[in-house]
């Protein structure tokens, strides 16, 4: 550390009301950036998270990793408790953790002295959680007139819907993204995560959130953002709302094709064997021109059926898609995914691997730009966190420490950040406020 | 006229496909973004839809709503006379944003280090494929390539279809979003220090997260996450989870997940509409009253009872199914959601025009588009703010609208070198 601004956000203090996926996600890419940022939980209100998979695995007491009926033959066996999800880990490394239990008096009393502390609150509860908190924007304004307020509701805080409630999957569905995606053959399965919940409304948050910040550095005015998540999503998917609008047309799901380049897909590749089964692989490319058209047919080694004039322009193989793929897959069929992506990029045509899990955290462009950090946890052992989602060359984000324990900074989060005595703090202990 | 997050910042936007909603986001808060656009033709403006169908540069549906709030000028970096134009236009300007390959504005003298000497404290925003770094830099990138390398693409679809492509661009929605979200913690810096810096944007990296629990699987469990199609992780089909068709669409359901109503809820509303048929009677009943998650999970442990069980399960789906066939898609998200049961409209296009939420918050912005002597309706904002709020000043503009406020009134051209500028193609 060398200056008092060694990073952006060092002097900003966020209290992190959220849960689950948008509202910590957000918050972690605060705390990457510099900031204090308290995560409240409770026992009593547990993150979903904590409870999901994936848990890290020890090796298994019976057998000692040698193998045994009690681990499948693994030698490993899948740890338990609150501390061991990778799914909750991921999201909120870098934070203090406090359970303060938000349905004693006491609890809320302390939530009121680490409202009155922060510069940031941060929530994506339901409007009817905030009512029951007391957490609106008005009510947090008496106790901390300069607060930068930030909700996350899934459909906002009024009209006929405010009490709607779901998760990613569930937005998918009601943005449009399950119409919208997929083949048209299939139902409109969505894209099978809770995708919403990752960029597109954290990373609009963390956006409303630092404009916000410049508004107060400039004049001491803090300000409520409300997310409506229906309305974020929709907000990247203009063109198709404009094209009912406009043109009265429906659009609905295509597959992988694009109106405007042809090819457009992934194509079947060789199949590898990973734990002795037949995985598929595929390789993804578009041809958005003619002399990236030319360069594939050089790529293919010129077959025959590339010359024939119903592949010779856009409208053409657009018009012959289905014999165009099919002729496609004979080539890629007999390559690696690998083998493929390289011959196509040697030729300037935008290509890429279907990569799967493994071979994103293998992926040596990933690994040389350092994408990914490991950190050490108590619990799970060294585990891979999901990186910083952009490079700043003089302020490169970090998460400086694993995701907390549940309840980890409970002594340091009352003492130091809340002002409790050693009395109180036992008081908060016996009446479950501090839970 | 209240304050804007961005009034102060001025954007030089050099973006394609791969940053433009990122400047988007900058110029909707309130930034002086300038597009700046090729002599001989954006290609952004090829892309339709367009409007009434007409293809035209002023007509392109996806350029209306990526360049809401910005200027446009036409110039030719690459051109002498352009390129003094330009290095005037960046000693005024706080951002360049751009999404050429890697080492293409350098060659030029115009990467960061060439923009440094001309404004020491610019902040350069490069969004790309796989990042200014590595192995990789060098590729070329589409969307369907950054989503097919980032992962999230590979748990997407059927087991018996190629992988999907998730609708909308999402490489360059995402991208654009952490290039924004760049942009702004580099502007906050430089509010504090006084120092630009370059932000770098790998579309693969910024889609990474996408995937879910699938790499932390991979890292904790070594275990390879891959598409399960509509069943997501359940093996069996089971009633009110999944799509299910009502009479004019489909609805999405997940009933059964805590702090959601339960399954009598349900069934005492399937009555209620003399629909519920044998589910309030004997071991139906009993199933009703203990489905939720737990009982499910609880399902594999007495495998004995599993074949009767599974008997109930697949009757329960098939009245559930014929419940919602019998309804509109609205009717049963709306009552779905008013009794706390966890269900979602699978909109269409259409639907998302006529949200009736969307209506009452009045999102949708009409916004007069005097070159089509039309209004066009567009999407309003991803996040509300109190005292900077996001603003539809400005349409989309045309090609080179404000070339001669900007080179004429700002930059101080005289009229006979704007057209030198635009003998030469430089403008």
């Amino acid at each position: 550390m060398t200056g008092k601004h060694t990073m952006p956000l060092t002097d900003i203090k966020v209290a992190d009301f959220s849960w689950f996926g948008a509202g910590p996600i957000c918050a972690q890419n605060l705390a990457r950036y510099g900031a204090t940022v308290v995560r409240v939980e409770s026992e009593a209100h547990i993150d979903g998270l904590r409870g999901v998979m994936p848990f890290a695995q020890q090796v298994c007491p019976d057998c000692g990793g040698s193998g045994c009926p009690k681990c499948a033959n693994t030698g490993k066996v899948t740890k338990t408790g609150y501390n061991v999800s990778g799914y909750f880990n991921n999201y909120n490394a870098g934070k203090l953790d406090v359970t303060i239990n938000l349905s004693t008096e006491m609890g809320k009393e302390m939530a009121r002295r680490l409202i009155a502390w922060c510069d940031v609150f941060i929530t994506n509860q339901t409007p009817r959680m905030i009512d029951r908190w007391g957490f609106h924007y008005e009510e947090l304004k008496k106790i901390n007139p300069d607060i930068i307020a930030a909700y996350q509701p899934m459909q906002g805080f009024d009209g006929p819907h405010r009490d709607f409630f779901g998760f990613g999957a569930v937005l998918n569905a009601i943005t449009g993204y399950n119409e919208l995606s997929g083949f048209p053959n299939r139902p409109p399965m969505g894209l099978g995560t809770n995708y919403p919940d990752y960029v597109i409304n954290p990373g609009h948050t963390l956006i409303a959130i630092i404009a916000a910040l410049r508004h107060r550095k400039k004049t001491g005015k803090g300000q409520c953002i409300e997310l409506a998540q229906l309305e974020s999503v929709i907000s990247t998917l203009g063109p198709v709302v404009m094209d009912y609008n406009e043109n009265g047309r429906v659009q609905t799901r295509k597959g992988n094709r694009l109106s405007y380049a042809s090819p457009h897909g992934a194509f079947r590749c060789q199949d590898i064997t990973w734990e002795n089964q037949p995985m598929d692989r595929w390789v993804a490319f578009g041809v958005f021109n003619d002399a990236q058209w030319q360069a594939l047919v050089d790529v293919m080694g010129s077959p025959a059926w590339a010359e024939d004039a119903k592949f010779s322009t856009l409208d053409a193989r657009k018009a012959n898609e289905d014999e165009l793929e099919a002729n496609i897959t004979e080539w890629t069929r007999e390559r690696t995914a690998e083998d493929a992506m390289a011959l196509l990029q040697s030729k300037g045509i935008p290509a890429g691997v279907v990569q799967n899990s493994k071979d994103v955290l293998e992926d040596e462009q990933m690994r040389a730009r350092g994408y990914f950090e490991y950190l050490d946890h108590p619990e799970t052992g060294r585990s891979a966190y999901d990186g910083s989602p952009f490079k700043l060359s003089k302020t490169p984000g970090s998460l400086r420490s694993p995701a907390p324990l549940l309840g980890q900074h409970n002594e340091y989060v009352c003492r130091e950040i809340l002002g409790m005595s050693d009395d109180e703090i036992a008081e908060a202990l016996v009446e479950q406020a501090l839970y | 006229m209240p304050d804007s997050a961005l009034s102060d910042i001025r954007v030089l936007d050099l973006t394609g496909e791969t940053g433009v909603y990122c400047t988007k986001l900058l110029a909707d808060l309130g930034a002086d973004v300038i597009r700046i656009e090729p002599p001989a033709g954006d290609p952004l403006r090829e892309i339709g839809p367009f409007w009434h169908d007409g293809k035209a540069a002023d007509r392109s549906l996806t350029f209306l709503h990526n360049n809401t709030n910005k200027r446009s000028i036409t110039l030719e970096i690459t051109k002498p006379e352009g390129r003094v134009a330009f290095e005037k236009l960046v000693a005024t300007a706080d951002v360049v944003a751009e999404t050429y390959k890697p080492g293409y504005l350098d060659s030029l003298g115009l990467g960061y280090a060439g923009l440094c000497k001309i404004r020491p404290d610019i902040i350069l925003t490069s969004m790309t494929g796989f990042g200014q770094t590595g192995p990789h830099a060098g590729y070329e990138w589409s969307d369907i390539a950054g989503v097919a390398m980032s992962g999230m693409m590979w748990l997407a679809g059927d087991k018996e279809d190629p992988p999907n492509r998730p609708y909308g661009n999402q490489g360059n929605i995402c991208a654009s979003i952490d290039g924004a979200a760049g942009t702004m913690m580099a502007l906050y810096h430089r509010d504090l220090t006084g120092e630009g810096q370059h932000v770098d944007v790998s579309m693969q990296e910024a889609l990474c997260i996408n995937q879910e629990t699938a790499m932390m699987a991979y890292d904790m469990t070594h275990r390879i996450a891959s598409r399960t199609g509509a069943r997501g992780l359940i093996p069996i089909d089971l009633p009110g989870i999944g799509i299910f068709d009502a009479n004019d669409g489909q609805v999405f359901c997940y009933l059964g997940t805590p702090g959601g109503a339960p399954w009598t809820t349900m069934v005492e509303w399937m009555a209620r509409e003399g629909k519920a048929e044998d589910l309030t009677e004997g071991d139906n009943y009993e199933m009703v009253q203990s489905l939720n998650l737990g009982f499910l999970t609880g399902l594999v442990r007495e495998p004995e009872k599993l074949p009767a069980r599974i008997k109930v399960l697949g009757h329960m789906r098939e009245v559930f199914a014929r419940f919602i066939a019998s309804f509109s898609k609205w009717y049963i998200y709306e009552e779905a959601q008013k009794q706390r049961l966890m269900i979602g409209i699978v909109s269409t296009p259409e639907d998302l025009a006529k949200n009736p939420q969307l209506a009452a918050r009045q999102w949708y912005q009409k916004v007069d588009h005097d070159h089509l002597g039309a209004t066009v309706t567009l999407t309003g904002p991803p996040y509300r703010l109190s005292a900077t709020p996001w603003s539809m000043r400005r349409r989309a503009p045309l090609p080179g609208e404000h070339n001669s406020d900007i080179f004429g009134g700002e930059l101080g051209l005289s009229a006979g070198e704007m057209e030198r500028l635009q003998a030469a193609g430089a403008i």
